[in-house]
């Protein structure tokens, strides 16, 4: 049965070439600068083979490019159903998925792994927003066919061509309070068959925000005859978090007219960053300070090519981190002798090779293949180590290890309201591998002409330890077992379109039951250091919804708004360490049980006004969840409101942001003992030359 | 309609505005100036800014948690390292706040704070106007002037990256360099400096002096996985050093402690394990005083007036932990839960 739909001329072609891989390069992307008006044409669409029963959803420009100083962690911290761990800006933000930890969520950047093969985690601080044109989110089982060791679920993001032929220049510049500035820059060149793109970000702040410190001592008042009146606690700064963070993106597409498709795109980071101190922190910043300097290149490169109803792919990739990680002291307390008191220091270097087919029969039946393989070689040491003559000695590891992932996937539309797909995955790590992790997917369409579809996966899932987990020096445990998972999840969606299609609807509910064991968790031993133990079992479940409107008001007034609401209970269900264990049954620190967020906009000729808000409930910081005073973190909304307008003349656009985040000057932690910042202002400009391009976007 | 308002316009402030009520609790005013206790330092988390001070008031049996936060609205700080009281006030180093606060040991408030130090470890008494601080990181054991709480010096340990646990005989202080080293220092207390480096076992990390004036000095052997660790005496009068006993691999012995008179030493290998100082050489104990029951004994105390042993379950680092106190016989006394990860125990008598 064949539904009428409408959609974009990218979504018609994606329709006709099932693979996203190869599609993903034709997509349009939008953003709050440049509004395209794209003529609406219809289409006769079918449903996406690729997408059979997944749990997904995507962030495109608009929500992406949305404001030049956000990261990656501000933008799924305010659309998507996830949970941020973020110490503060120009500071690590992880991210969690379904209750589990952030190493737990795989990242790829167009296609290549971006977690660290030492962590397993990615911080999504260093990741502007600017950077990504696309990014998708697979929750639970949906990730088995993105990565594997996605026991929470997987974040894609991608690069896409620009879409208009001819040159392009665009530069914002962002300006904040705490002395923030953010530059970026994006030039190229898209001609019909070659297209080419540079990005250049720098940004940087001091970053000393005033809060005031509810873990110091309160300072005494006393009224003219000396008589105490009271406490207050004291008013400082955030203290040693100035960063500064360069990203240079180069990106280069190339399409023969046989249906070939190059591409190449190399990233280079440069981030230089204070660890904020913590406000339980006496020490003076001339006394004390901690730094933590990173250089990372990653560079990958595809090839795609669709001959009738096969799709072939590769892509080879590689990526080089540089982390040094200072402590340093000075006892004159004039901050100018400083010297190390921890120097650590890694070196990764990861190798990355993939490659895919995919094969199509009449439009209900697909198959896929995947490999993908990877090369670590690592380095980690403290070179601040010192022997009883004060000779350097230096304690850590060198490793090196191959990984093998492969992937094979059938999807199969008996009718067409009906979906169904199995994947299996299969991973090696160096000696040693996984079991065979299959997965299932259904979907079905109840109300086409709702497009009210009931959704299911289940799957179990793996994953392997880091080469921290197993070598790190003291503590490394090479006997770890991989962490096992198994989750099944089920969920309704629907759009809706009313009013002469002016207003769009849409909707997603799903709940999910996850289970994982042998859980990785560093643990102290009584030799004093701490080691991996595979020692929690975990019972997560939860209800994730969001809701979107948008509409077409008419006179030019546009407004959209989209709701999130997450609940999530993540629950130790492990044996007890020792008889006075009572965390049985216990939330896992740093999951809140509720998280919600919203964004409204309306629009008005040129002039935008956004609304943004979240809540986390309150999370616990102990296992235990005691409710003491540290450890509970209180929960908190925030608001944030922008006002935008756009200029449109003939030599090119211009548009006008400004910015208030936290309109109520909530005091408020997502980290013990790491204040956040209170009300504070952006303002920025973003200038979009237009080269007399007649004929962009084919008009 | 009127209704409508009544619901919504509340329901819009709640979701518009914060909901978080900080400000400053109602302070607490202890006395417990009469009665004998131990102060139980909770280290907390590292870069968790959670630790916390108890206190087991012995004659009520009865454990008050987070005195320090309710005595003086404000938290601890980042991991509570030691305590040491002087006459009416406890000494509490919190190694990474950088800071030591003199506390009334009857009331629990600040009475002043020493700063200026990278990251202090212990703070050891020369006399009433003058202390020793060690520090994790500088290599140079800070001089403290008690008069005014200022840093009047520092000791320059010729190269050891740390020092930690002190132990004083007659004018010499000697002084653990427990990370990655394998030394112990003489510091001579008349000229402020180090008289003497004595090589023991690798990473020594804690010290004792016994009845006769001995030192003893129990090293934990280091991280690697063919490490053992060793107990040692040191004679002052010579500054030489003799192995007592090496442990076993796999073993990891810490916390040494001695009893009021210095006749036995006691210290954590898994279990609590005891020695009379003349058995030390050539007959050491086969079993725990107190065995292993599963537990992740971390902090070890002795109470010198009664004998009493304090042993602390850290359970899995991050949950409150609990403490067993036992006799000298090893009868369980009484148990309690404390703050998160309970590592050191300071002991009030009164006079």
């Amino acid at each position: 049965m064949v539904r009428r739909f409408i959609h974009t001329v990218a979504a018609a072609l994606l329709l006709l070439l099932p693979a996203r891989a190869f599609a993903g390069h034709l997509s349009e992307p939008l953003d709050s600068l440049e509004n395209v008006n794209i003529e609406r044409i219809e289409v006769r669409g079918r449903r996406l083979m690729r997408d059979i029963g997944l749990q997904h959803s995507r962030l495109d420009t608009t929500a992406l490019h949305d404001n030049i100083s956000l990261s990656m962690g501000d933008i799924l911290m305010q659309n998507a159903n996830t949970f941020i761990k973020s110490y503060g800006r120009g500071t690590m933000a992880t991210v969690s998925m379904r209750g589990t930890a952030p190493s737990h969520t795989q990242v790829t950047w167009n296609g290549m792994p971006l977690n660290s093969p030492m962590l397993g985690m990615v911080d999504f601080s260093l990741i502007p927003s600017y950077f990504v044109d696309e990014a998708g989110l697979y929750r639970g089982a949906s990730s088995v066919g993105i990565a594997s060791g996605g026991l929470g679920g997987a974040v894609t993001l991608e690069n896409r061509p620009a879409q208009a032929r001819g040159p392009e220049l665009r530069f914002v510049q962002g300006v904040g309070s705490y002395m923030t500035f953010d530059e970026f820059l994006r030039f190229g060149y898209s001609g019909e068959r070659w297209s080419t793109s540079t990005r250049v970000m720098y940004s940087r702040s001091r970053n000393d925000f005033q809060y005031t410190n509810y873990s110091k001592l309160p300072e005494l008042e006393f009224d003219d005859a000396g008589n105490l009146t009271g406490r207050r606690y004291p008013t400082e700064r955030n203290r040693n978090g100035d960063y500064s963070d360069l990203h240079i993106l180069q990106e280069l597409y190339f399409n023969t007219r046989a249906g070939d498709r190059f591409g190449l795109a190399a990233w280079y980071v440069l981030s230089s960053r204070g660890v904020p101190k913590l406000s339980t922190d006496y020490r003076d910043d001339s006394h004390t300070r901690a730094q933590q300097d990173e250089s990372t290149l990653r560079a990958v490169a595809s090839w795609d090519r669709i001959v009738s109803s096969v799709g072939i792919g590769a892509k080879a990739g590689y990526a080089y981190t540089d982390m040094l990680y200072r402590y340093m002291y000075d006892l004159t307390g004039t901050g100018e002798n400083m010297v190390d008191g921890i120097r650590s220091q890694s070196y990764a270097h990861t190798a990355f090779a993939q490659a895919e087919a995919e094969y199509s029969w009449h439009d209900r039946l697909m198959a896929s293949a995947r490999v993908t393989a990877n090369q670590h070689f690592v380095v980690s040491r403290d070179e601040s180590v010192y022997g009883n003559a004060g000779e350097e000695r230096i304690v850590g590891y060198r490793q090196a290890r191959f990984e093998l992932s492969t992937l094979a996937s059938l999807r199969y539309a008996p009718i067409e309201r009906v979906g169904l797909a199995a994947s299996v995955r299969w991973d090696v790590y160096g000696v040693k591998c996984t079991p065979v992790v299959p997965a299932f997917f259904a979907d079905f369409v109840l109300w086409p002409r709702l497009n009210l579809k009931l959704k299911a996966s289940i799957t179990r899932n793996f994953r392997y330890p880091t080469l921290n987990d197993l070598y790190f020096q003291p503590g490394g445990n090479p006997d770890l077992r991989p962490e096992r998972g198994f989750t099944y999840d089920g969920g309704l969606s629907f759009e809706i379109t009313a009013a002469g299609k002016r207003v769009r609807i849409t909707g997603e509910v799903s709940a999910y039951d996850s289970y994982i064991d042998d859980w990785i968790l560093w643990r102290p031993t009584f030799k004093g250091f701490w080691t991996p133990l595979n020692i929690r079992r975990v019972h997560a479940y939860g209800v994730e919804s969001s809701l979107g409107l948008s509409a077409d008001l008419g006179r030019g007034w546009q407004l959209s708004l989209n709701g999130m609401f997450s609940m999530t209970r993540s629950l130790n269900q492990g044996d007890a360490v020792t008889e006075n264990d009572v965390s049985y049954g216990m939330q896992l620190p740093y999951i809140p049980v509720f998280t919600s967020s919203a964004v409204g906009r309306i629009e008005w000729r040129g002039w935008a006004f956004i609304y943004k808000w979240r809540y986390y409930s309150e999370r616990y910081t102990t296992s235990s969840n005691d409710l003491t005073v540290t450890g509970v973190i209180a929960p908190y909304f925030m608001s944030d409101i922008s006002l935008e307008k756009r200029f449109s003349w003939r030599w090119g656009r211009l548009s006008l942001r400004a910015d208030v985040n936290n309109l109520f000057g909530e005091e408020y932690e997502t980290v013990l003992s790491h204040p956040m910042p209170g009300r504070n202002f952006g303002f920025s400009v973003g200038i979009s030359p237009d080269f007399g391009r007649c004929c962009r976007r084919g008009r | 309609m009127l209704s409508g308002r009544r619901f919504i316009l509340p329901l819009f402030a709640l979701l518009l505005s914060g909901c978080i009520d900080y400000g400053m609790p109602e302070l607490e005013p202890f006395d417990r100036s009469g009665s004998d206790g131990v102060f139980i330092l909770n280290e907390g988390n590292f870069m968790y800014g959670n630790a916390s001070l108890s206190y087991y008031d012995i004659d009520r049996d009865e454990c008050l948690n987070d005195i320090f936060y309710r005595a003086n609205g404000a938290r601890l700080g980042d991991v509570a390292q030691s305590m040491t009281i002087r006459g009416e006030t406890g000494y509490v180093v919190v190694n990474n706040s950088g800071v030591i606060y003199a506390v009334d040991i009857s009331t629990f408030a600040v009475k002043s704070v020493i700063r200026g130090l990278v990251s202090p470890r212990y703070i050891h008494f020369v006399d009433d106007g003058r202390a020793y601080v060690t520090d994790l990181y500088s290599g140079k054991i800070a001089v403290v002037d008690m008069s005014d709480g200022s840093i009047s010096g520092h000791i320059d340990t010729g190269g050891h990256a740390s020092t930690e646990r002190m132990a004083q005989s007659g004018h010499l202080v000697f002084v653990c360099c427990w990370s990655y080293d394998d030394s112990v220092l003489a510091v001579d207390t008349e000229s402020d400096s180090v008289v003497g480096e004595i090589r023991v076992g690798r990473q020594p990390n804690s010290i004792v002096s016994d009845r006769d004036g001995n030192i003893w000095c129990l090293c934990d052997g280091g991280t690697s996985a063919d490490a053992v660790g060793s107990l040692w005496r040191i004679d002052p009068s010579t500054l030489q050093a003799e192995m007592a006993h090496v442990f076993g691999v796999g073993d990891a012995p810490s916390e040494l402690c001695t009893d009021a008179g210095g006749d036995f030493l006691y210290f954590l290998n898994r279990a609590v394990w005891r020695v009379a100082v003349g058995d030390a050489f050539g007959h050491f104990p086969a079993e725990p005083l107190i065995p292993d029951i599963g537990t992740m004994y971390y902090g070890l105390g002795v109470d010198p007036q009664s004998g009493d042993i304090y042993v602390a379950d850290a359970v899995d680092y991050v949950q409150e932990g609990t403490v067993y106190r036992y006799s000298a016989s090893g009868v369980e006394l009484a148990r309690f839960r404390t703050g998160i990860n309970p590592g050191a125990f300071c002991f009030k008598h009164v006079e």
